[in-house]
Order: structure tokens, then C-alpha cells, then sequence
């Protein structure tokens, strides 16, 4: 792939805007340009060719002067995002400035943002699961936020859609709180996973251990080759093996010959036509000149990533919508929502010395949700629900070890102890108080207002991380492993990196920002397919279900447009 | 700084500065040819030559290459001199005067001019009170992190720096850059050493 049309100058007008080009913006731009629509892509960062701008895709450590050590200026450069524990040298230029890009921590809050094309889609875990009516009928269960405007049902054709075209391979299990998707084969348990996965089985009726349903190509697909377990994705992957933007959708969207894609694109707001009651394009301010200006659409997918679109919504203000574009209802900011992260148990795993595997794996273990599920799986102590994701290896800190001298060597080289360990995401409730507002004293480089971020885990979180915890630690020990450790690092939210809501989906355009088809509430050719539109967060990872709503909402917006409904 | 610490701290350099010759050239003798000239980027002469000898002691040269051999010091430094912070290199400074302290306090030499009996000696009694790391998860370490003593800082950063080097990573350890396939039960021997990446 090479040559995207960047020549954003000669033609002001287009049929549509996608704002931002990571995962949902990438398949709006793929699902807009094959319907025949010539479709603007906005992205704020630079141009990221797949292969060709993977600069670190080869490097073995000794390939770095540092290996993957930062310096002090490049510490300071993400010094918000560091705290993460992914940022090292091999991949520091796919993760956001902090210092050019400030945001305010009224509470503590994570947020990991990648400003260049293809967004966070080069950086995702990769891990993709169907959400079911489990999920979707959760707030109207226990009124907890408001009800979702779609079910499974609704969303069900369009994961097999987006399934089919990214490559998601996995084992089916027929669980009804975690639907099977249209698979390629699964990725390998190794031996000490299959003996867990046994031993937990077998002891809690109910429990099942499978590994990851995950975005990488077990078999090639459309000219794309599949994984040769490197286990270098964050990188960029030569092959194609991961879903990215980059790779998959983009590159689909230019061959239609209708995507123009605007780099260095920064959306200021969108623009509101009073008279026609609906938007005309989106404001930019061009990152590397500061100059302003306006192009124009029919329609205009925000898929800046969560927090950033609702950064734009609440900057989009009109007389129409003086607190910011879709706001009626007041919601607009409100209910953000990330999973709880890094609490689980690891172990030692006795046995297993003669055993060892080859590949590097991209991929783990992963065990749906198992508590209240049912009548049965009811628990009294808090609401929703947790996974576990894991894994067994062959690890071991030698630095640990007393020895020293030529046995201390030897111990170095050889395979460490198999290790096994398994974290927990739990769901997070959505709270109106958990919110990002405009922050208007606190301006970026380019003098646009920044966000603060007033988010936090509430008791629930609380209740379901204790939980995750025991019930880490207990499935551990029963499984026959040894020096069981239990661990809840306390993050703050913004660590799961799944941050959801904030322009959130409804039934009631007094209560919620979109519609069931991503529509602003009073702006209906504005959708917002990315993870703001979520109305509340289920335990198991997002990015699919954005990717099928994105395609979703793509159709509807051409179906409208052909009826001159907006 | 109170008097008993001035007067270990000035023993201290007294002893390594008359000792430099003697350590420097027993370092020589014992490394390969391939590092004859070594001006470090932040190490003082002392400091260059507890690290090195820390290093040799720590991963001699056997049938594999040494810690010396792949010039873990000589990166070591550098990533010292690159990547930590004033502050950082400050307590490093401060940590590494300490240890050579202790060992003079206990074995009456800076340890790059114990012979490898006390060497080994003084590293047990380091090794014992080091404290352990916890397991670490994606990225970052788990659970309550009990303190870890700077000796065991440093043994890590010894270990990270020797099998990340091109001649183990490519040539000692297991090297397969594209595996191209994932086995997740094979027998150990078929593998031998660890993978390298």
C-alpha cells in the first residue's frame, strides 16, 4: 500500500468527514468509501504507511543504542503515559506527547492516547469479544445509567460483518455471555495452560478457560499474511497479521479511490448549519501551521477516540448548542467508564522442567465472566461482572537468584520456572458524576481548551476487585500451583485503557447524547461510533463491538442519505 | 555527613586511588582484546572499576562469553550516563560509594581489589539482606513490593544488559527472530537454552 491521496486542498467538499483514523475511524472510512461515498479522513497526526513508517518493526534489543531504555527527555515526553509500563523505546513514537498534549487530573486518570494514523488500532491488545444481551440489558436490569437503544440482536449481523474482513480467531463455546464469533482457528494453549485450564475446570462447574479470542490472523485473509508470532505488534506489523487501521481497513477504503486522508488535522469543532439543523463540516486547525480552516460534508463520523470526542462535541458550540453539540440533555461528558485493571494472583507452577515452547505468542488465556450470569451465579455484594485474562511461561526474575559466579551464568541461560498468572477486568458502573469537562484556562500549543478529567472507581469497583482477587487466589491454589501471590496494584481508571462513555447511547434524547444508530440527538447526521457512544462498559474489551456499531451506523447513514433523510 | 562516615568515606578513596593500578591491570589481563581503551561516559575511574569487576564476578567468562565479553559495563554506563536523571545519577553515586564502603568495613579492600574468595564472600552477605523482586505482569511489577537493595538493582541491570547484548542474544541464547509458528509443548532439549527474545 502506498500514495493515500493527502491533498486535502484542492476539494473542500466531500460527501463525508471521519474524524480521527484508529479503529472505528477506520472502518468508517472503509464502510463510507465502499458505499460510494468520496470521504474526508481527519487525522491529527502524522501519515503512518504500513511497513513502510514501522521504523522499529525489526529491531532486536541490541539493534537500539539504549535497547528499549528511554532517555530523560523521552521520559518527559510521556511522562503521564509511562506510568502504563508499554512505553519503551521500540514503540515510544506510536504513543501521544503528554507535554504538547496536557490534560488535567482532578482525580488520578490514565489516558493513553496515539496521535498519528491508525491511532491506537497499532497499539490495542488485540483481544476481541462479542458483548451479549447480558451486557446490553444490564442498566435497564439495575438502573444504573439508562438502557441501551439496541440488543444483541441489533448488533449481531454487523459482528459478523467486521469479523469476516478484520480476522478474529478463537474456539467457540457456545457460552450465551460471551457469543461465538465467526472464527479463524484458535492460537495454541501450551502445556501448563491446558493442565490450569483442567484443574480450574474441573473444580468450578461453570469456570472455562479458552484462549484469547484475538485480532491476528491465524491463516492469511485478503492478502494479508498471518501471524508468524514475533510478538512484536505494538511495532507495526510487516506482515498484516493484526487488525490496524493501517493494515486492514485504510487500505481497503483507498482502493475504492473515494478516501482523501488529511494528516496533521486537528478537528477544532464541528460546524452547525442553524437554518438546515444539522452539520455542515468540521473546523480544523492544521497542526503544523496553526492555520484554521472549514470543510464541509453531508455527513460526519467522530471517531476521535473517546475522550477526544467528546473534547470536540463540548468545543462544537452553536446557539443551537451552547454547551456543546449534542448536549441537550446535559449528559454530553458525563458516565465515562474504564475496566479496573491489574488485580488477579500469580504462581509458581511445579512440574513441567523438561517442558518448554517456541513462538511468542501474542496472545493469552482468557476466562469469561462466571458470576452473575444466572439465578445460581448471583452475588450479593456487588452488580455485574469480571474476566480474567493470563497465561503460563517459562519466567522467573534470575535477578532474584543468591547464586553468582559460573553457576549463576548458567542459570541465566537456561528457562527459568514456569510461572502462571491471571488479572481481572471488571465492569465499571456508569456515574453522571464520573465526567471530562472543557478546561478553558489550561489552553494546548495550539490554543485550544484541554479536558480535566474527573473520574474514579466507586464501591462497586471496589466490591468487584476484592472479588476478582479471592477468587484469583482460590483458583490458583486449587490448580496445584505454589507461592500463590494475590495483587490489586489500585490503579486508577484509565489503566484498562478501555475508557467508554461520555456521549453516551439512549432511548430518551433527555437523557442520553446519541441515538441507537450513533445519531446526535439534534444533529442527525453527526455519528459517533467510537468508545463515547458506550452506555455502559460490560467486563469483556470493546474495540469489537465499536468496529460492528461503526459499520452499523455507516449503513444507516447511507441508507438515510439515499432517502434525503439527512 | 557525620564524622564516622567522613573518615569511611575519605578511607574509601584513599584505598581505591592507591589501588587503581593494581586493579586496573589485573582487569586488563583478564579481559578479551576487544576493549583496550575505555573512557567511560559518567563512571569515575573507581566507579568503572567496581562495575566492571562486579560484572566479571558476577557473569565470568566459562565456556560461554563473560559479562565483560559482550562489554556489559561499557553499556551499563552508558545507559547511566543517557538515561537516568541528576538526580538518579546522584544516588547512583551515592549507592556505589556505599557498597564499595561496606566492603572495605568488612574485608578492609574496595572490591575490585578482593581476590575471588572474598569477592564471593561479601557478595553472600549482599545477596542475603537483597531483598527480592515481585513478579511483574504486562509492563509493571505486582502486588507490595518489599524493598530491594541497590546490589540487587544492579545484578538486574547486569543480567539485562548481558543477555540483551548481540553475541548472547544471537549466539548463546535461543535466537529465532521469526518463529513463523507457536508450539506450546515441545521438549526443552530441543530448545536448549532460553529464547532470546
Amino acid at each position: 500500500m502506498a500514495n493515500y491521496n493527502i491533498d486535502a486542498r484542492k476539494e473542500m467538499t466531500y460527501d463525508a468527514i471521519v474524524i480521527g483514523s484508529g479503529i472505528s475511524g477506520g472502518w468508517a472510512a472503509k464502510e463510507l468509501c465502499e458505499k460510494g461515498l468520496k470521504t474526508l479522513v481527519l487525522e491529527r497526526g502524522p501519515i503512518v504507511e504500513h511497513v513502510a513508517d514501522y521504523p522499529t518493526m525489526n529491531y532486536d534489543p541490541w539493534d537500539m543504542e539504549l535497547r528499549e531504555a528511554l532517555t530523560p527527555e523521552e521520559k518527559q515526553k510521556h511522562y503521564k503515559g509511562i506510568r502504563s509500563g508499554f512505553i519503551g523505546k521500540s514503540v515510544e513514537h506510536f504513543f501521544a506527547n503528554d507535554q504538547e498534549n496536557p490534560y488535567t487530573e482532578v482525580k488520578p486518570f490514565l489516558w493513553i492516547r496515539g496521535h498519528q494514523m491508525g491511532g491506537r488500532s497499532l497499539l490495542w491488545g488485540k483481544q476481541t469479544y462479542r458483548w451479549s444481551d447480558l451486557d446490553f440489558e444490564a442498566n435497564a436490569l439495575d438502573g444504573y445509567g439508562v438502557d441501551w437503544p439496541i440488543r444483541y440482536r441489533d448488533i449481531e449481523p454487523w459482528y459478523t460483518h467486521v469479523e469476516k474482513f478484520a480476522g478474529i480467531s478463537g474456539e467457540a463455546l457456545g457460552l450465551p455471555q460471551l457469543p461465538d464469533s465467526h472464527f479463524l482457528p484458535p492460537m495454541e494453549l501450551n502445556c501448563v495452560e491446558k493442565h490450569v485450564k483442567s484443574r480450574i475446570e474441573d473444580q468450578f462447574p461453570g469456570r472455562h478457560m479458552i484462549i484469547g479470542r484475538v485480532a491476528h490472523l491465524t491463516q492469511p485473509l485478503n492478502g494479508r499474511g498471518q501471524c508468524q508470532y514475533r510478538n512484536r505488534c505494538s511495532r507495526g506489523c510487516p506482515y498484516g497479521a493484526y487488525f490496524s487501521s493501517n493494515a486492514v481497513t485504510l487500505p481497503a477504503a483507498q482502493a475504492t479511490g473515494n478516501l482523501t486522508i488529511r494528516p496533521y488535522s486537528i478537528a477544532q469543532s464541528i460546524l452547525y448549519d442553524e437554518a438546515k439543523g444539522q452539520a455542515s463540516g468540521v473546523r480544523i486547525i492544521d497542526a503544523e501551521t496553526g492555520e484554521s480552516m472549514d470543510y464541509h460534508s453531508r455527513i460526519v463520523f467522530c471517531n476521535a477516540s473517546t475522550l477526544s470526542t467528546t473534547q470536540i462535541l463540548l468545543n462544537s458550540k452553536s446557539n443551537r448548542f451552547p454547551e456543546g453539540m449534542g448536549n441537550d440533555s446535559g449528559e454530553l461528558g458525563h458516565n465515562l467508564m474504564d475496566h479496573t485493571y491489574r488485580i488477579g494472583a500469580t504462581a509458581r507452577v511445579p512440574g513441567f522442567e523438561d517442558k518448554y515452547y517456541s513462538g511468542r505468542r501474542p496472545n493469552g488465556i482468557y476466562i469469561p465472566r462466571y458470576v452473575n450470569v444466572d439465578e445460581a451465579s448471583k452475588s450479593k455484594d456487588f452488580l455485574r461482572g469480571y474476566g480474567f485474562q493470563g497465561g503460563g511461561y517459562r519466567g522467573g526474575n534470575v535477578a532474584n537468584s543468591q547464586k553468582i559466579g559460573a553457576g549463576f551464568k548458567e542459570e541465566v541461560l537456561r528457562p527459568g520456572p514456569w510461572e502462571f498468572f491471571i488479572t481481572g477486568f471488571a465492569e465499571c458502573l456508569p456515574y453522571h458524576e464520573n465526567k471530562v469537562t472543557l478546561d478553558t484556562t489550561n489552553t494546548d500549543k495550539w490554543g485550544q481548551p484541554t479536558l480535566a478529567i474527573d473520574c474514579e472507581f466507586k464501591e462497586n469497583e471496589k466490591a468487584l476487585n476484592r472479588q476478582i482477587r479471592k477468587d484469583a487466589v482460590e483458583m490458583l491454589e486449587k490448580a496445584g500451583l505454589e507461592d500463590v501471590m494475590g495483587f490489586d496494584n489500585e490503579h486508577e481508571p484509565g489503566y484498562g485503557i478501555h475508557e467508554m462513555g461520555t456521549a453516551r447511547m439512549g432511548r430518551d434524547p433527555k437523557t442520553s447524547v446519541l441515538n441507537g444508530t450513533n445519531q446526535v440527538h439534534g444533529a442527525k447526521n453527526v455519528f459517533v461510533t467510537d468508545g463515547a457512544c458506550m452506555t455502559s462498559s460490560s467486563c469483556v474489551n470493546p474495540s469489537l463491538t465499536y468496529m460492528a456499531l461503526t459499520a452499523r451506523a455507516a449503513d444507516h447513514a447511507v441508507s438515510e442519505l439515499s432517502k434525503f433523510n439527512i | 555527613m557525620d564524622r564516622r562516615s567522613a573518615l569511611k568515606r575519605t578511607g574509601i578513596l584513599a584505598g581505591a586511588t592507591l589501588a587503581l593500578p593494581t586493579a586496573l591491570s589485573l582487569l586488563q589481563a583478564c579481559q578479551s582484546e576487544n576493549r583496550p581503551e575505555w573512557t567511560p561516559e559518567f563512571l569515575t575511574a573507581e566507579e568503572a572499576l567496581l562495575v566492571s569487576s562486579l560484572v566479571d564476578t558476577l557473569l565470568p567468562r566459562t565456556d560461554t562469553p563473560g559479562g565483560l565479553d559482550v562489554k556489559a559495563d561499557m553499556f551499563m554506563d552508558k545507559v547511566f550516563a543517557r538515561t537516568y536523571d541528576a538526580q538518579s545519577q546522584q544516588y547512583l553515586r551515592e549507592n556505589l560509594a556505599s557498597l564499595d564502603e561496606a566492603c572495605i568495613a568488612g574485608y578492609g579492600e574496595a572490591f575490585a581489589d578482593l581476590g575471588e574468595t572474598d569477592r564471593e564472600a561479601f557478595l553472600k552477605e549482599e545477596e542475603a539482606r537483597g531483598g527480592s523482586f515481585n513478579p511483574g505482569v504486562w509492563g509493571t511489577s505486582v502486588g507490595e513490593q518489599e524493598p530491594v537493595s541497590f546490589y540487587r538493582n544492579l545484578k538486574s541491570m547486569v543480567v539485562w544488559a548481558y543477555v540483551t547484548s548481540e553475541e548472547v542474544g544471537k549466539n548463546v541464547l535461543s535466537y529465532d527472530p521469526v518463529p513463523g509458528a507457536y508450539k506450546g509443548c515441545i521438549p526443552l532439549s530441543d530448545v536448549g537454552y532460553r529464547w532470546s527474545l
